[in-house]
């Protein structure tokens, strides 16, 4: 009995599931957990519905139990394609559920594998309902639980609510996909042909939507980047993220960073090669890699300790903020605040992206989200400003009146309200039109700007950058910078939660 | 006039810097070194007495900055410069810098660096001196009806070389007339854009050659010596891999004989203090003169292990002014000695570079055991420069001795991080072709080499495989274990809250 | 579990049996008992013993498909789950010529010296994109394959590690 239990949908249908190059439910979770640390739970149930139609199969349309990853306690449901097509019923509802509120009672992280046609149409409104379940304790669960998506098959319609709603999706190319409404409904409806993998597949919504974290290339992949995620992670908001010792001396100091920045501020370098630069090991995980890619943000440690890496890219659109870096990066912050991951934003940006298409798409709105995410957040918060730094980009990139513990800024900082171009064209208006050359006198005048105000330790005389640094050493004032807020304890006015701008 | 020497700066990195630093100490004499961003923690940094900073990674910034570099030996207060090998150590303009600053150059003269730099106004002075040159062309050849005219009368195959720039680069083979036509186009506008002109020289192309080379010694008072020959048939794309000493086809009244002609082309060109006469040996046995190398070579330790001589002693002497002591009848070959050069690159793909941080290394010693290196346990492996990291030496009373101590010592040595040439000579050593002594300069790909160390691979992971196997059962233990005894420290917080 | 060691073609099953008293593990490898007594450990580098050799052997990467590990001083890569992974190249197949083939990667450590082709170009296999420099030697990269030169992941002087993606071409 154990046996056919364990086979799901049959294993003609397992077949079918290998033949298109799929693994089954529990091949998967034993490839995610530690060997032998799966204990399924509810592996007898089956679905109640009188409807000859559906067969019943033991375990129902998910897999689900709890094991460890790397010796740290998880659960885990996985949905079952063999079984129905790995659709939603009511019992397949009710384990999941189960398993979402024991991970909440435990304090653990949650892993959801979708391999899902979607609802169970033949139990109508039981199986809505089981969504309705699953997303109320998504909703619930969010800030308080790890909760992290794989997308290694369909999943449509509503369903894709869920993994909207947790807090990391990783999708496996050409084999996973995602969308509202299908190409078939968009056909009918539009007349426009998408093929499944264009309209909601890995790249597509890595790139296009931000809907997917990560892409992995194979469902090994998948998993080694799940485990690598949860390897950053405490178990639950209560607790902090779990020290490695990684052998890296906090003290090292690296020369190439005091080149790095090439001698024309104009000319675009690659930010991810400070990154690597400070943190330990040059090991860093980076998160929405494809999307937004104007900036970074990522999982690193520094000293041990986990940090949430956020920096500006000056090799895309030169580093400026717009929609999209705006949306990605309130959430990356949001995250690590909810799990008490400090944060180390690393910044050189020239403002915000000009243009009709980001006014009339709210610039307005979702650049407040970064500023509001950064103001909310209570986890220790180091920033160090690598270049420029103008205007409301200043202050939405981690300043110190956003309440930023402690903010660095290498010699090569440039503060100001607007970049030197733009301010003398401005500022000297005048002297530029009656000017002779006005070419020679702008850049004059460019550079006298810069050399008095647009220079850190104008900034540093008020106390907003506490200390000007040499950039060789900015691992080790970083670090030493985050043991020393280890402790920290903020509070904000009560409330039932802020009204940030969607 | 022999002026003391009392410091030397060495214009070099990696390995030669190590061994030039070490005889400075033996002969107390205060040695300095010059560093660029790349070398910041090398060995040779470390060891010597005194380091400069020198430039940016880039050697055209740092080691080849000759200017630089004589600056830095006078703001230093250096007697003398090393220049080791490669970088400037055969740039004339070197030793004539160096005179103007009145630093002493460890090396030939501006003016022998000159003759001997220059393949056909070298080959024109062997030929002179009654040396036996490899027969083509007597002079620079700029045109492509000469040259045709000249590899029929030496006969083909030929080869198209380059005049100038040596180590083994840009040179062309042509079977025919017409091929030589074609290759002569391309090598010609090469020449044009390296060099400003087209000077090429045709030679012919000898086949299943042995490269053998004498090493040699002349002092301020016109006194030669040579100390033996070198075999270094072994190479890849004429990158020698394996020398050894003595060779097994030169017997001692060639040795004298080719020794004596060595003898008479160093004192041709009036060198002075360390160099190598180089010969092609043809299977009939006959020697033919390529070029004499005015520097100090990788591979002078086989040299060294098997005369009982300091070279870089010897040089710095020379560079003193003072006299040869010894007399040619007063040396004598003791032993047999091997080296193989320690690449860091993949001899399982197309010896693609390796580079980068070496966290572990075991170099092996014991009786016989010399290793040139410059690794250590956290050292930098750096893209910049090549790709040699070690030289291991092998000296035994017999060949097969000497054999057998470079196989074992092989196996002992481990480099962690990158990827190194060791797999190929373990497979070279147990060759029975190398073991015979049969050496050519295609000795690779005449006797399948490559394909003999893949199959050797494979041996060794079939033996390797169940330890293999227990490691990974146990590494998924411990990270069990690991993650289990994290969260147990304290009292959960999630437990203490509401 | 399945394990491939290195080129090797049999597979060995092993697995854990259990932890005895005095640091030692019970392992059965390819149907035999082992006994590994253990003599440092870490989690990335330990000593054992077993069948009274001693072994050092240190974790350089290990992930769901593999571990590649340094066993006395020398690489080895063993491979798990062999049968899993029958059924994921499966995939890889299906999807065609998406993924992986579109990555035109480095297979030396080195710096970009030269970029030669123009992003948006149509490129012919063999065609040079990326010129590096390693170890004093210029190793031009082509491209493998024809199609659309779609993007240039690198930029002049950049260093590269092997494997590296240098550009996509579709």
């Amino acid at each position: 009995m154990k046996k056919s239990a364990e086979s799901g949908g049959g294993n003609d249908k397992i077949e079918a599931q290998h033949s298109k190059g799929k693994l089954t439910a529990r091949e998967r979770i034993a490839l995610l957990l530690d060997e032998g640390s799966f204990v399924e739970l509810d592996k007898y149930v089956m679905h109640r519905s009188d409807d000859p139609a559906i067969q019943k199969f033991f375990g129902d349309g998910a897999v689900t139990g709890f094991g460890a990853i790397a010796g740290r306690q998880v659960f885990v449901f996985s949905y079952d394609f063999t079984v129905l097509g790995g659709s939603l019923g009511e019992m397949t509802g009710k384990k999941i559920a189960k398993a979402m509120d024991h991970a909440l009672k435990v304090g653990c992280p949650i892993i959801g594998i979708i391999d899902s046609g979607g609802a169970r149409i033949q139990e109508g409104v039981a199986s809505l309902d089981a969504y309705g379940d699953i997303f109320f304790r998504n909703a619930m669960a969010s800030g308080v639980i790890p909760q992290i998506t794989a997308g290694i098959g369909p999943c449509a319609g509503g369903a894709v609510y869920s993994p909207a709603m947790t807090d990391f999706v990783i999708m496996v190319e050409n084999i996973g996909q995602m969308f509202v409404t299908g190409p078939e409904v968009v056909k009918e409806v539009l007349s426009q042909e998408v093929s499944f993998e264009e309209l909601g597949g890995a790249r597509a919504h890595a790139t296009k939507s931000g809907v997917a974290h990560f892409v992995a290339k194979n469902e090994y992949d998948c998993f080694d980047k799940i485990k690598k995620l949860v390897s950053f992670l405490p178990q639950n908001n209560a607790e902090d993220p779990p020290i490695v010792e990684t052998n890296d001396d906090p003290n090292r100091i690296d020369t190439n960073l005091v080149n790095i920045l090439p001698e024309n501020p104009y000319q675009q370098y690659d930010m991810k090669e400070i990154i690597k630069s400070i943190v330990d090991n040059a090991d860093f995980f980076e998160v929405h890699e494809l999307f937004a890619e104007n900036i970074v943000v990522g999982f690193a440690r520094m000293g041990g300790r986990t940090v949430g890496i956020v920096a500006n890219q000056p090799m895309y659109l030169a580093g400026a903020l717009d929609i999209n870096s705006s949306t990605k990066t309130a959430r990356f912050i949001r995250f690590c605040d909810s799990f008490n991951i400090p944060i180390v934003t690393l910044v050189d940006t020239p403002g915000y992206l000009p243009g009709t298409d980001q006014e009339h798409n709210g610039i307005i709105r979702h650049g407040s989200k970064l500023l509001f995410a950064y103001c909310e957040a209570t986890v220790p918060k180091v920033t160090c400003i690598v270049g420029k730094a103008y205007g409301g980009a200043y202050i939405a990139m981690g300043s110190k009146n956003l309440k930023s513990d402690i903010n660095y800024a290498w010699p090569t900082a440039e503060i100001a309200v607007l970049g030197p171009e733009a301010a003398i064209t401005i500022i000297h208006r005048r002297d530029l039109k009656s000017s002779a050359d006005a070419v020679a006198r702008k850049k004059h005048l460019a550079k006298e700007y810069r050399d008095k105000f647009a220079n850190p330790y104008i900034a540093a005389e008020k106390g907003t950058i506490d200390v000007v640094i040499d950039p060789a050493e900015t691992r080790p004032f970083i670090i030493q910078a985050l043991n020393a807020l280890a402790n920290k304890k903020e509070s904000r006015p009560w409330k039932k939660h802020g009204n940030i701008n969607l | 006039m022999s002026k003391k020497i009392s410091s030397i700066l060495i214009a070099n990195r990696g390995e030669i810097a190590v061994r030039v630093i070490r005889a400075c100490r033996e002969m107390s004499i205060r040695s300095i070194a010059i560093y660029s961003d790349e070398d910041v923690r090398a060995m040779h940094v470390k060891m010597a007495d005194e380091a400069y900073h020198i430039g940016t990674a880039a050697p055209a910034q740092s080691y080849l900055n000759m200017a630089k570099i004589v600056e830095t030996a006078n703001a230093a207060g250096a007697d003398a410069i090393h220049p080791g090998y490669g970088f400037l150590s055969e740039n004339e303009n070197f030793p004539e810098m160096c005179e103007k600053k009145g630093i002493i150059f460890i090396g030939p003269t501006a003016k022998a660096m000159e003759v001997t730099g220059d393949k056909m106004k070298c080959k024109e002075v062997m030929n002179k001196a009654k040396v036996p040159t490899v027969p083509g062309s007597d002079g620079i050849i700029e045109d492509v009806e000469k040259a045709a005219d000249v590899a029929h009368k030496a006969g083909y195959p030929v080869l198209l070389k380059s005049a100038f720039g040596g180590g083994g680069r840009g040179i062309r083979l042509a079977n025919n007339e017409k091929q030589l036509r074609q290759e002569f186009e391309m090598a010609s506008a090469e020449s044009r854009a390296a060099f400003g002109k087209a000077a090429l020289f045709v030679e012919k192309y000898l086949q299943r050659i042995r490269h053998i080379e004498f090493q040699l010694i002349r002092d301020s008072h016109g006194n030669s010596r040579h100390l033996f020959e070198r075999e270094c048939s072994i190479q890849r794309r004429h990158q020698k891999l394996i020398e050894m000493s003595p060779s097994p086809v030169v017997d001692q009244k060639t040795r004298e004989g080719i020794g004596e002609i060595a003898v008479r082309a160093a004192d041709a060109v009036d060198y002075l203090n360390a160099g190598t006469a180089e010969f092609l040996r043809d299977p009939e046995g006959n020697f033919y003169f390529i070029e004499i190398n005015s520097r100090l070579q990788v591979e002078h330790p086989v040299t060294e292990l098997v005369t009982g001589l300091d070279l870089v002693k010897l040089q710095i002497a020379v560079a003193q002014g003072e006299e040869i002591q010894f007399k040619q009848q007063d040396l004598e070959m003791n032993g047999c000695a091997i080296e193989c050069r320690i690449n860091a690159e993949d001899p399982f793909y197309e010896f693609a570079p390796s580079t980068g941080i070496v966290p572990n290394c075991n170099i092996p010693y014991g009786p016989g055991i010399r290793v040139d290196t410059y690794l250590y346990p956290g050292c930098n492996v750096s893209g910049y420069y090549d790709s040699l990291t070690a030289k291991l030496l092998a000296w035994g009373r017999n060949f097969e001795e000497s054999r057998i101590r470079m196989r074992n010592a092989l196996d002992e040595f481990t480099i962690e991080g990158i990827n190194t040439t060791i797999p190929l000579y373990k497979t070279i050593m147990n060759d029975p072709n190398f073991i015979k002594g049969e050496l050519s300069t295609d000795y690779l790909d005449r006797f399948k080499i490559f394909d003999k160390m893949n199959e050797q691979a494979k041996e060794e992971v079939r033996e390797r495989a169940l330890a293999a196997v227990a490691a990974v059962l146990l590494q998924s233990e411990f990270v069990k274990k690991a993650g289990a005894t994290q969260t147990t420290t304290s009292r959960s917080n999630w437990k203490m809250r509401g | 579990m399945e394990f491939k060691v290195g080129d090797l073609a049999e597979m060995l099953e092993g697995e854990v049996l259990r932890t005895t008293e005095n640091n030692s593990v019970l392992v059965r490898i390819a149907g035999k008992q082992h006994t590994l007594r253990l003599l440092k450990t870490g989690t990335n580098e330990f000593e054992f013993m077993l069948e009274n050799t001693f072994h050092h052997a240190k974790i350089l990467q290990s992930g769901s498909a593999e571990v590649k590990l340094m066993l006395d001083g020398q690489p080895i890569t063993v491979k798990k789950h062999s049968k899993l992974t029958e059924v994921l190249e499966k995939s890889s197949a299906l999807a065609g010529s998406g993924g992986g083939d579109r990555n035109l990667t480095s297979q030396i450590p080195g710096r970009v010296v030269n970029i030669t082709a123009k992003a948006g170009a149509e490129v012919k296999k063999g065609d040079v994109i990326v010129v590096l420099e390693s170890m004093k030697m210029q190793v031009a990269v082509k491209a493998h394959k024809d199609g659309s030169l779609k993007e240039i992941r690198v930029k002049q002087g950049a260093s590269v590690a092997r494997y590296d993606v240098l550009a996509i071409i579709e």
